[in-house]
Protein backbone atom coordinates (compact mmCIF):
# COMPACT_ATOMS: atom_id res chain seq x y z
CA UNK A 1 0.00 0.00 0.00
CA UNK A 2 1.15 3.81 -1.04
CA UNK A 3 0.10 6.73 0.01
CA UNK A 4 0.51 9.79 -1.58
CA UNK A 5 -0.44 13.37 -2.16
CA UNK A 6 1.55 14.52 -5.28
CA UNK A 7 -1.57 16.21 -6.23
CA UNK A 8 -3.15 19.35 -4.53
CA UNK A 9 -6.58 17.92 -3.07
CA UNK A 10 -5.82 14.14 -4.41
CA UNK A 11 -5.09 10.82 -1.98
CA UNK A 12 -4.02 8.10 -3.74
CA UNK A 13 -4.29 4.33 -2.82
CA UNK A 14 -2.27 1.69 -4.66
CA UNK A 15 -3.62 -2.05 -3.79
CA UNK A 16 -3.45 -5.54 -5.31
CA UNK A 17 -6.99 -5.97 -7.50
CA UNK A 18 -8.02 -8.45 -4.61
CA UNK A 19 -11.95 -8.52 -2.57
CA UNK A 20 -9.66 -9.06 -0.22
CA UNK A 21 -8.58 -5.83 -0.17
CA UNK A 22 -11.77 -4.02 -0.10
CA UNK A 23 -11.84 -3.34 3.48
CA UNK A 24 -8.66 -1.60 3.06
CA UNK A 25 -9.93 1.04 0.23
CA UNK A 26 -13.23 1.28 2.57
CA UNK A 27 -11.21 2.64 5.15
CA UNK A 28 -9.15 4.91 3.18
CA UNK A 29 -12.05 6.40 1.52
CA UNK A 30 -14.17 6.60 4.68
CA UNK A 31 -11.46 8.55 6.40
CA UNK A 32 -10.62 10.97 3.89
CA UNK A 33 -14.95 11.66 3.36
CA UNK A 34 -14.61 11.91 7.14
CA UNK A 35 -12.07 14.17 7.41
CA UNK A 36 -13.88 16.18 4.39
CA UNK A 37 -16.55 16.46 7.16
CA UNK A 38 -19.01 14.84 5.11
CA UNK A 39 -22.08 13.62 6.59
CA UNK A 40 -22.00 9.94 8.34
CA UNK A 41 -24.54 8.94 5.77
CA UNK A 42 -23.01 10.02 2.81
CA UNK A 43 -19.28 8.28 3.95
CA UNK A 44 -21.37 5.31 4.34
CA UNK A 45 -22.51 5.99 0.61
CA UNK A 46 -18.92 6.69 -0.93
CA UNK A 47 -17.95 3.43 1.08
CA UNK A 48 -20.19 1.10 -0.45
CA UNK A 49 -20.15 2.92 -3.80
CA UNK A 50 -16.62 2.54 -4.27
CA UNK A 51 -16.42 -1.30 -3.05
CA UNK A 52 -19.13 -1.83 -5.75
CA UNK A 53 -16.54 -0.14 -8.24
CA UNK A 54 -13.60 -1.63 -6.89
CA UNK A 55 -15.46 -5.41 -6.89
CA UNK A 56 -15.84 -4.77 -10.40
CA UNK A 57 -12.62 -3.80 -11.18
CA UNK A 58 -11.09 -6.76 -10.02
CA UNK A 59 -13.36 -8.83 -11.12
CA UNK A 60 -12.25 -7.82 -14.50
CA UNK A 61 -8.81 -7.16 -14.02
CA UNK A 62 -6.50 -9.13 -15.91
CA UNK A 63 -4.82 -10.39 -12.85
CA UNK A 64 -4.62 -9.90 -9.24
CA UNK A 65 -0.52 -9.30 -9.54
CA UNK A 66 -1.65 -5.78 -10.34
CA UNK A 67 -2.27 -2.73 -9.05
CA UNK A 68 -5.90 -0.58 -8.67
CA UNK A 69 -5.56 3.14 -8.00
CA UNK A 70 -7.96 4.75 -5.91
CA UNK A 71 -7.86 8.50 -5.69
CA UNK A 72 -10.06 11.06 -3.83
CA UNK A 73 -10.69 14.33 -4.77
CA UNK A 74 -12.17 17.04 -3.43
CA UNK A 75 -13.62 20.78 -5.04
CA UNK A 76 -15.40 23.05 -3.55
CA UNK A 77 -18.59 21.42 -5.37
CA UNK A 78 -17.89 17.70 -5.12
CA UNK A 79 -16.00 15.12 -2.95
CA UNK A 80 -15.12 12.45 -5.81
CA UNK A 81 -13.80 8.91 -5.91
CA UNK A 82 -11.64 7.68 -9.05
CA UNK A 83 -10.97 4.15 -9.50
CA UNK A 84 -9.04 3.66 -12.11
CA UNK A 85 -7.35 0.04 -13.43
CA UNK A 86 -5.06 -1.11 -16.28
CA UNK A 87 -6.95 -1.83 -19.53
CA UNK A 88 -8.78 -4.78 -18.89
CA UNK A 89 -11.58 -3.49 -18.31
CA UNK A 90 -15.21 -4.44 -19.60
CA UNK A 91 -18.20 -2.62 -18.82
CA UNK A 92 -20.74 -4.01 -15.76
CA UNK A 93 -23.44 -5.94 -16.84
CA UNK A 94 -26.37 -5.74 -16.08
CA UNK A 95 -28.37 -8.69 -14.23
CA UNK A 96 -29.54 -11.03 -17.48
CA UNK A 97 -32.86 -11.99 -15.61
CA UNK A 98 -34.96 -9.67 -13.19
CA UNK A 99 -34.93 -12.65 -10.36
CA UNK A 100 -31.33 -13.03 -10.54
CA UNK A 101 -29.14 -11.51 -7.85
CA UNK A 102 -26.08 -10.14 -9.66
CA UNK A 103 -25.24 -6.85 -11.27
CA UNK A 104 -26.51 -4.84 -8.45
CA UNK A 105 -23.02 -3.06 -8.29
CA UNK A 106 -23.55 -0.53 -10.95
CA UNK A 107 -27.54 0.44 -9.83
CA UNK A 108 -26.37 0.80 -6.12
CA UNK A 109 -23.73 3.01 -7.27
CA UNK A 110 -26.04 4.92 -9.13
CA UNK A 111 -28.81 4.68 -6.54
CA UNK A 112 -26.21 6.04 -3.73
CA UNK A 113 -23.86 8.39 -5.65
CA UNK A 114 -25.32 12.02 -7.11
CA UNK A 115 -22.50 11.24 -10.21
CA UNK A 116 -21.27 8.39 -11.35
CA UNK A 117 -19.16 8.26 -15.31
CA UNK A 118 -16.73 5.58 -16.61
CA UNK A 119 -14.11 7.17 -18.78
CA UNK A 120 -11.72 5.09 -20.71
CA UNK A 121 -8.14 6.22 -21.49
CA UNK A 122 -5.93 6.07 -24.58
CA UNK A 123 -3.70 3.69 -22.66
CA UNK A 124 -6.76 1.86 -22.28
CA UNK A 125 -7.33 2.13 -18.61
CA UNK A 126 -10.66 2.49 -17.16
CA UNK A 127 -11.55 5.16 -14.50
CA UNK A 128 -15.19 4.96 -12.60
CA UNK A 129 -15.63 8.46 -11.17
CA UNK A 130 -18.15 8.69 -8.13
CA UNK A 131 -19.20 11.84 -6.99
CA UNK A 132 -21.20 12.82 -3.78
CA UNK A 133 -22.48 17.09 -3.73
CA UNK A 134 -20.97 18.31 -1.44
CA UNK A 135 -23.53 20.75 1.30
CA UNK A 136 -26.45 18.14 0.51
CA UNK B 1 -16.29 -13.43 9.25
CA UNK B 2 -17.91 -15.95 11.59
CA UNK B 3 -21.49 -17.22 11.02
CA UNK B 4 -22.78 -19.04 13.87
CA UNK B 5 -26.21 -20.96 13.54
CA UNK B 6 -28.71 -20.76 16.02
CA UNK B 7 -32.38 -21.38 16.54
CA UNK B 8 -35.14 -18.91 17.21
CA UNK B 9 -38.85 -20.31 17.60
CA UNK B 10 -37.52 -23.37 15.73
CA UNK B 11 -36.05 -21.34 13.03
CA UNK B 12 -32.47 -21.56 12.13
CA UNK B 13 -30.92 -17.84 13.12
CA UNK B 14 -27.78 -17.11 11.44
CA UNK B 15 -25.43 -15.02 13.84
CA UNK B 16 -22.96 -12.59 12.04
CA UNK B 17 -21.33 -9.54 12.13
CA UNK B 18 -18.77 -6.80 11.19
CA UNK B 19 -18.70 -6.06 7.22
CA UNK B 20 -20.31 -8.31 5.04
CA UNK B 21 -18.87 -7.88 1.39
CA UNK B 22 -17.81 -9.54 -1.92
CA UNK B 23 -14.93 -10.97 -0.05
CA UNK B 24 -16.02 -11.99 2.98
CA UNK B 25 -19.67 -12.74 2.33
CA UNK B 26 -19.06 -16.58 1.07
CA UNK B 27 -19.21 -17.92 5.19
CA UNK B 28 -22.79 -16.29 5.28
CA UNK B 29 -24.02 -17.80 2.16
CA UNK B 30 -22.74 -21.24 2.79
CA UNK B 31 -24.86 -20.89 6.16
CA UNK B 32 -27.69 -19.80 4.56
CA UNK B 33 -27.27 -22.34 1.60
CA UNK B 34 -27.44 -25.60 4.62
CA UNK B 35 -30.29 -23.43 6.11
CA UNK B 36 -32.07 -23.65 3.07
CA UNK B 37 -30.94 -27.07 1.65
CA UNK B 38 -33.05 -28.23 5.35
CA UNK B 39 -36.18 -27.39 4.54
CA UNK B 40 -36.94 -24.93 6.56
CA UNK B 41 -39.73 -22.06 5.43
CA UNK B 42 -38.49 -19.61 7.69
CA UNK B 43 -35.15 -18.94 8.07
CA UNK B 44 -33.77 -15.55 10.02
CA UNK B 45 -30.48 -13.77 10.06
CA UNK B 46 -29.24 -11.18 12.94
CA UNK B 47 -27.75 -8.09 11.45
CA UNK B 48 -27.98 -6.67 14.52
CA UNK B 49 -24.02 -6.76 14.30
CA UNK B 50 -23.26 -5.85 11.37
CA UNK B 51 -21.37 -2.53 10.57
CA UNK B 52 -21.44 -2.55 7.01
CA UNK B 53 -23.45 -4.58 3.66
CA UNK B 54 -22.84 -3.90 -0.20
CA UNK B 55 -23.87 -6.43 -2.94
CA UNK B 56 -21.83 -8.84 -1.94
CA UNK B 57 -23.73 -9.46 1.40
CA UNK B 58 -27.28 -7.83 -0.15
CA UNK B 59 -27.00 -10.79 -3.02
CA UNK B 60 -26.56 -13.34 0.37
CA UNK B 61 -30.13 -11.76 1.27
CA UNK B 62 -31.93 -11.80 -2.10
CA UNK B 63 -30.48 -15.37 -2.84
CA UNK B 64 -32.46 -16.06 0.44
CA UNK B 65 -35.59 -14.19 -0.38
CA UNK B 66 -35.77 -16.03 -3.82
CA UNK B 67 -35.33 -19.28 -2.71
CA UNK B 68 -38.13 -18.65 -0.33
CA UNK B 69 -40.79 -17.52 -2.12
CA UNK B 70 -42.62 -20.45 -2.89
CA UNK B 71 -42.59 -21.16 0.75
CA UNK B 72 -41.78 -18.65 3.23
CA UNK B 73 -39.90 -15.57 4.49
CA UNK B 74 -36.71 -14.61 5.09
CA UNK B 75 -36.14 -12.23 9.04
CA UNK B 76 -33.47 -9.89 9.36
CA UNK B 77 -32.98 -8.46 12.70
CA UNK B 78 -31.54 -5.28 13.71
CA UNK B 79 -30.12 -4.23 10.94
CA UNK B 80 -28.53 -0.30 11.65
CA UNK B 81 -29.62 2.21 9.81
CA UNK B 82 -27.19 2.79 6.69
CA UNK B 83 -27.92 -1.80 6.21
CA UNK B 84 -31.70 -0.91 6.36
CA UNK B 85 -31.04 1.90 3.95
CA UNK B 86 -29.95 -0.45 0.99
CA UNK B 87 -32.10 -3.20 1.85
CA UNK B 88 -34.65 -0.30 0.36
CA UNK B 89 -32.90 0.02 -2.14
CA UNK B 90 -32.76 -3.09 -3.49
CA UNK B 91 -36.40 -3.73 -3.16
CA UNK B 92 -35.68 -6.04 0.14
CA UNK B 93 -38.68 -3.90 2.11
CA UNK B 94 -40.93 -4.39 0.05
CA UNK B 95 -40.78 -7.56 -0.32
CA UNK B 96 -43.06 -9.76 0.44
CA UNK B 97 -40.68 -12.63 1.31
CA UNK B 98 -38.55 -10.39 3.09
CA UNK B 99 -39.26 -9.50 6.78
CA UNK B 100 -37.79 -7.08 8.70
CA UNK B 101 -37.53 -6.87 12.72
CA UNK B 102 -36.49 -4.37 15.36
CA UNK B 103 -35.55 -7.13 17.81
CA UNK B 104 -34.95 -10.91 18.74
CA UNK B 105 -38.10 -10.69 20.77
CA UNK B 106 -40.60 -9.51 17.95
CA UNK B 107 -38.82 -11.82 15.56
CA UNK B 108 -39.44 -15.22 17.83
CA UNK B 109 -43.21 -13.23 18.19
CA UNK B 110 -43.80 -13.62 14.40
CA UNK B 111 -41.97 -17.38 13.88
CA UNK B 112 -44.34 -18.89 16.45
CA UNK B 113 -47.58 -16.81 15.16
CA UNK B 114 -46.96 -18.04 11.72
CA UNK B 115 -49.65 -19.87 10.13
CA UNK B 116 -49.12 -23.66 9.89
CA UNK B 117 -48.49 -24.78 6.64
Amino acid sequence: MTLEGEQVGCRRLKVKAETAKLAEVRDFVGQVATEAALHPERVFDLKVATSEAFANAVEHACSSAEDLEVCTRVSPRLFMVEITDNGCFRPPTLPRQPDHPRGLGLPLMVALMDEVSFTRAPSGGTTVRLAVLLGT
Amino acid sequence: MNVTVDKIGGAPLLETQGEIDHGSCAPLQLALDAALEGGNDVVFIDLRKVTYIDSGGLSVLLSGVRRLRERGWLGVIGPNHNVKRLLEIVGLLVDSSFRLFDSMEAAEQAVLERAPA
